[in-house]
């Protein structure tokens, strides 16, 4: 009796800790929220008040009209597109032959993917700037693109290759002895099995893009081919910034990941845990 | 088997070849999307394909994407030259200004850049020096005729090494401006005269709402901080740009600082100065900054976003060497790497016909044509003439290449000083010797 | 059986080649590319000659005071940054490890700023941390919870807009390392917690005891990861703060960025990027090694 009244307390305690800490995490996003709807003159009042007086989409309808936020979210929809398809395929690729082939300088190639995994990816932004200048892809969606695929392809390749490796010997035996090749045993047999290793590696090359930075806006320089997270920072200008526009902006560009994240959490979490890799 | 693999990755090594080769600069999407874009607001982005057509040309400039400017710019004045000149596309690209230098540079450094800009006064040296512009003196055959039509203040913003690099395009300058709902509240009946105006203004201010500030500015830069020094009497070089001790650390350019420190100690100025707070347009329409100092361009976008707010403006307060603001306003250049030099310098022509000036000046760009300043259209307009007198006393920046870095030093002076890291005089003479070695190399 | 080795090799090969051609185009000729630039007084004007100075754009950075600085801000960065996440995260993941219910809806609670994009959080704590009364934490501070007696222009002094660039990074990462706890957590056999409890030890005493040092290497591994990504601050200081006020809040790589498009001077960028791989580097050597002697969880 007295044991599980002392458990009740102590159960008390941790929800209520846990309820705070998750208070804290979802509060500014809120307030994210609550600021969008908020008309222009309401965006520094005080004392701020958290429910907007008047709410109003107002700056939902501004940024996807006038501010061509459409446009944005069209080019990081096509560039999120082409990168998660080529590094899914590529790096799929690349595990299979890491984890199933033989090969001659198979450690040294696979250290090098760590490393390139750890690298930190600007740091080669000057080196990679001159190239795409070079092959004449400054202020092009496919320069993003191509940087992109070589940025996600080895957390990747790493995340495929942890995987395919616990696939059992068996399978992949016997289709060898009934005569299939391998790029057969990669399409038929290992694809199919480790779908949900390639929905997480999807999911990580995706967010990737789609949320990118520096690249985008050292290379871009026509607004027309702004991706979200350039078009958001450009919301945000040096003199004045109308921030009820910048939050309606920024909750157009999370809400599909946030979409995501609810319907596949546990893909996300997965990806985490087996790669030990940060969102 | 070796062959199955090969005609399974074949196809993909030429995917990805042809995902490179297919991306020249002006290819807007990846995959199957249509060439030809056509957007809201009738921009249309063509690939520039041979010139079998019509010839583009790329216009860059620092008009905000959404503002009365670039409206004014795309919806009219470049469908009226297109109009005149069925063989030239005009390729209009805003950018941001915080990242138009690095992206000129950029630019020309890939060799991207654009055949024209509107160019900020004070970078015509730098990208001249750099060997990036056309000296219009020599490639414009009726150069002259122009010279000869604009301000010759603006003008010489074009000249560096001999030449002229430009030709002005509009010009400006900064003027006080209030609030007026504010000075009411607090009892004040016209705007400050002079320096010595501000200290009364301020305490009256603060009486009605501690929270309140009489002055607001968004930094330390020279655009910002020029007018306090040079109405305080002082300078930054001599007059021959050949150093700044004497001048930046002289007696009057200091005794300008201690001014703002005192100010902005007492709270007269908002600690955005600093780099952080509301920033001064907000601020000044929520009523929290009862005066900035501003350019034409403001009445336009505070008739957008702040419908409610009137402008009032006046001369900028006088101190021991006048009223005197800066003098802004941008020029037009031609690109050394520009393809279609005529067709460019054709849209020259045009940007300083009587007609296109007219047209910007409805959207708060100051003609730079001498004969349009006596016209009744600029006689009856509501806010030019104020920025006309204004003009009359203003300067122009240092027309230096190393004007960039000038201004950072001069930024991180007043940092220190408002900090109270430094005294004035020690900041200053700091930067003094740091801009006498720029100006020695 | 040469041959056949050759042939699988061959196999392989092909199975690597697209992707490799993507790294090798876009990972290793750039680094090598840098290499040589860092080299250089490079000039990145066409036409003009950029001049081969040797070790010179290194020896700057050991003279450069702002690189010093950034460096250590980098420094101060991940150790506060990744202290901080580490404790949070471990200590909500041992709660949510003690809970039956709603540990799921925690869980992604806790999880959604991991997946929310770095431009996004850092303007939304740039405008919470914004200088005037109306500045959110300014109005909790102060009016509200009475920490603080007056408002502070956070933004404006290094020390205080660490502040905000330290709470975004751990607000942002609390729910990484707290999966990773909790999966591991979980994977301890419940025997080792039952044997004890039969002892008569206490909730702490087992979470002391047995549950912390079964946790040690998770909790090395995600030191490590951690202080790698720590490295790869940029985005949350460009928009926060810009390095701003007078640099004062560079970290290595806005300052790297700043030479290199600021100044053009991408011989000094390049140089300072390598010293930045070189750094995170050795730091990744130690997650090799970790990363071999698994397994974990």
């Amino acid at each position: 009796m007295v044991y599980s009244k002392q458990k009740l307390v102590t159960n008390a305690l941790l929800y209520t800790l846990l309820i705070i800490g998750a208070v804290i995490t979802v509060f500014p996003f809120l307030y994210m929220v609550s600021t969008s709807l908020k008309g222009p003159v309401y965006v520094f009042e005080y004392p701020p008040r958290f429910m907007p007086p008047e709410p109003t989409l107002h700056n939902f309808v501004v940024a996807w009209t006038s501010k061509r936020f459409d446009r944005y979210f069209l080019n990081s929809v096509l560039v999120t597109i082409s990168t998660t398809l080529l590094v899914v395929l590529f790096s799929s690729m690349m595990a299979f032959a890491f984890a199933r082939l033989k090969f001659v300088f198979k450690r040294p190639l696979f250290y090098g993917i760590m490393i390139f995994m750890m690298m930190p990816a600007m740091t080669l932004i000057v080196p990679q700037f001159m190239l795409a200048s070079t092959l004449n892809l400054l202020n092009s969606l496919s320069g993003l693109v191509l940087v992109y695929v070589a940025q996600n392809l080895p957390l990747s390749t790493f995340l495929l290759t942890g995987f395919l490796e616990q696939v059992p010997r068996e399978l992949e035996e016997a289709a060898r002895i009934d005569g299939a090749s391998s790029w057969t045993i990669y399409w038929r047999i290992m694809l199919p099995l480790c779908k949900p290793a390639l929905a997480t590696a999807a999911i990580f090359s995706s967010l990737g893009a789609w949320d990118e930075y520096p690249w985008a806006l050292t290379v871009l320089n026509d607004p027309l081919k702004r991706t979200l997270p350039v078009g958001i920072a450009a919301f945000h200008g040096v003199f004045y910034s109308d921030w009820g526009l910048v939050f309606a902006a920024s909750l157009i560009a999370i809400a599909p990941i946030i979409t995501l994240f609810i319907l596949l959490q546990r893909y996300f979490i997965k990806g985490a845990i087996s790669g030990a890799i940060k969102g | 088997m070796r062959k199955k693999i090969l005609a399974i990755i074949a196809p993909l090594i030429l995917m990805a070849l042809l995902l490179t080769a297919c991306a020249p600069g002006a290819t807007p999407t990846v995959g199957p999307s249509p060439t030809p874009v056509v957007v809201k607001e009738t921009v249309v982005v063509e690939p520039t394909l041979a010139p079998a057509g019509p010839v583009t040309i790329t216009f860059w400039h620092t008009y905000n994407e959404v503002s009365p400017e670039n409206e004014m710019l795309v919806e009219t004045l470049i469908p009226m030259f297109e109009e005149q000149h069925p063989n030239i596309k005009v390729e209009s690209l805003p950018v941001p200004w915080e990242d138009f230098r690095r992206k000129l540079l950029t630019s020309i450094s890939g060799g991207v850049a654009p055949d024209l800009a509107r160019l900020d006064i004070i970078w015509v040296p730098e990208f001249a020096d750099v060997g990036a512009l056309t000296a219009l003196d020599e490639a414009m055959s009726d150069f002259d005729q122009y010279k000869d039509a604009v301000f010759p203040g603006p003008l010489s913003s074009n000249y560096w090494a001999g030449h002229y690099y430009g030709l002005p395009l509009d010009t400006n300058t900064k003027v006080w401006l209030h609030n007026q709902e504010m000075y009411d509240a607090a009892g004040i009946t016209e705007p400050p005269q002079t320096m010595d105006d501000l200290v009364g203004q301020c305490e009256a201010i603060k009486k009605v709402n501690p929270d309140a500030y009489l002055f607001a500015a968004d930094g330390t830069w020279a655009w910002v901080t020029l007018p306090w020094i040079w109405s305080f009497g002082g300078d930054i070089t001599d007059l021959d740009v050949t150093k700044a001790s004497g001048y930046l650390n002289g007696p009057k350019t200091v005794a300008a600082y201690e001014f703002w420190l005192e100010m902005y100690n007492k709270g007269c100025f908002a600690p955005v100065i600093l780099g952080s707070g509301i920033d001064p347009w907000s601020g000044f329409a929520q009523d929290l900054y009862a005066s900035i100092d501003n350019g034409p361009w403001m009445y336009p976008i505070f008739e957008a976003q702040f419908p409610d707010k009137e402008l009032h403006a006046s001369l900028f307060p006088a101190g021991d060497g006048g009223s005197i603001n800066v003098v802004g306003g941008e020029d037009i250049v031609l690109f050394k790497q520009s393809e279609h030099p005529e067709e460019a310098m054709e849209f020259i022509r045009f940007v300083l016909s009587p007609q296109y000036q007219l047209k910007m000046a409805e959207v708060g760009q100051l003609p730079v044509r001498l004969d349009l300043i006596e016209s009744d259209y600029i006689k009856n307009h509501p806010y030019c003439g104020i920025f006309l007198e204004q003009l009359r006393t203003s300067k122009s920046r240092t027309a230096h290449p190393a004007w960039q870095k000038m201004d950072e030093i001069i930024t991180n002076a007043g940092q220190l000083i408002l900090r109270g890291e430094k005294m004035a005089q020690e900041a200053l003479d700091d930067a003094a010797a740091q801009i006498d070695a720029l100006l020695e190399q | 059986m040469r041959s056949k080795i050759t042939g699988d090799s061959l196999t392989a090969y092909a199975f690597l080649l697209p992707g490799f051609l993507f790294l090798a185009v876009w990972i290793i000729y750039p680094m090598l590319k840098a290499l040589q630039i860092s080299a250089y007084d490079w000039s990145i004007m066409p036409g003009q000659v950029s001049e081969f100075v040797g070790l010179d754009n290194y020896v700057r950075a050991l003279h450069d005071g702002l690189f010093w600085l950034s460096f250590k801000n980098t420094l101060l960065y991940a150790g506060v940054t990744v202290s901080g996440q580490l404790v949070l995260g471990l200590v909500v993941a041992l709660m949510l490890d003690q809970i039956t219910k709603g540990r799921v809806a925690f869980r992604a609670v806790y999880y959604l700023p991991v997946v929310t994009s770095w431009v996004v959080v850092s303007l939304l704590f740039k405008y919470l941390f914004n200088a005037s009364p109306a500045g959110l934490i300014n109005y909790l501070l102060v009016d509200i919870l009475h920490v603080l007696s007056a408002h502070i222009p956070w933004l404006n002094e290094p020390e205080t807009a660490f502040v905000a660039i330290y709470s975004l990074g751990i607000w942002k990462g609390v729910g990484w390392t707290m999966v990773i706890f909790l999966a591991a957590l979980q994977s301890i056999p419940a025997e080792y917690h039952e044997a004890a409890s039969i002892d008569g030890a206490s909730s702490w005493q087992i979470i002391r005891l047995i549950t912390l040092p079964l946790l040690i290497p998770t909790m090395i591994l995600v030191m490590i990861m951690l202080t790698i990504g720590a490295f790869q601050a940029y985005i949350q200081v460009a928009l926060i703060t810009g390095g701003g006020p007078l640099h004062r809040t560079e970290v290595l790589l806005s300052y790297m960025y700043d030479r290199a498009f600021t100044d053009l001077d991408f011989g000094y960028a390049a140089a300072l990027s390598y010293v930045l791989i070189f750094v995170v580097f050795v730091i990744s050597q130690l997650q090799l090694r970790f990363l071999r002697s698994e397994p974990m969880y």
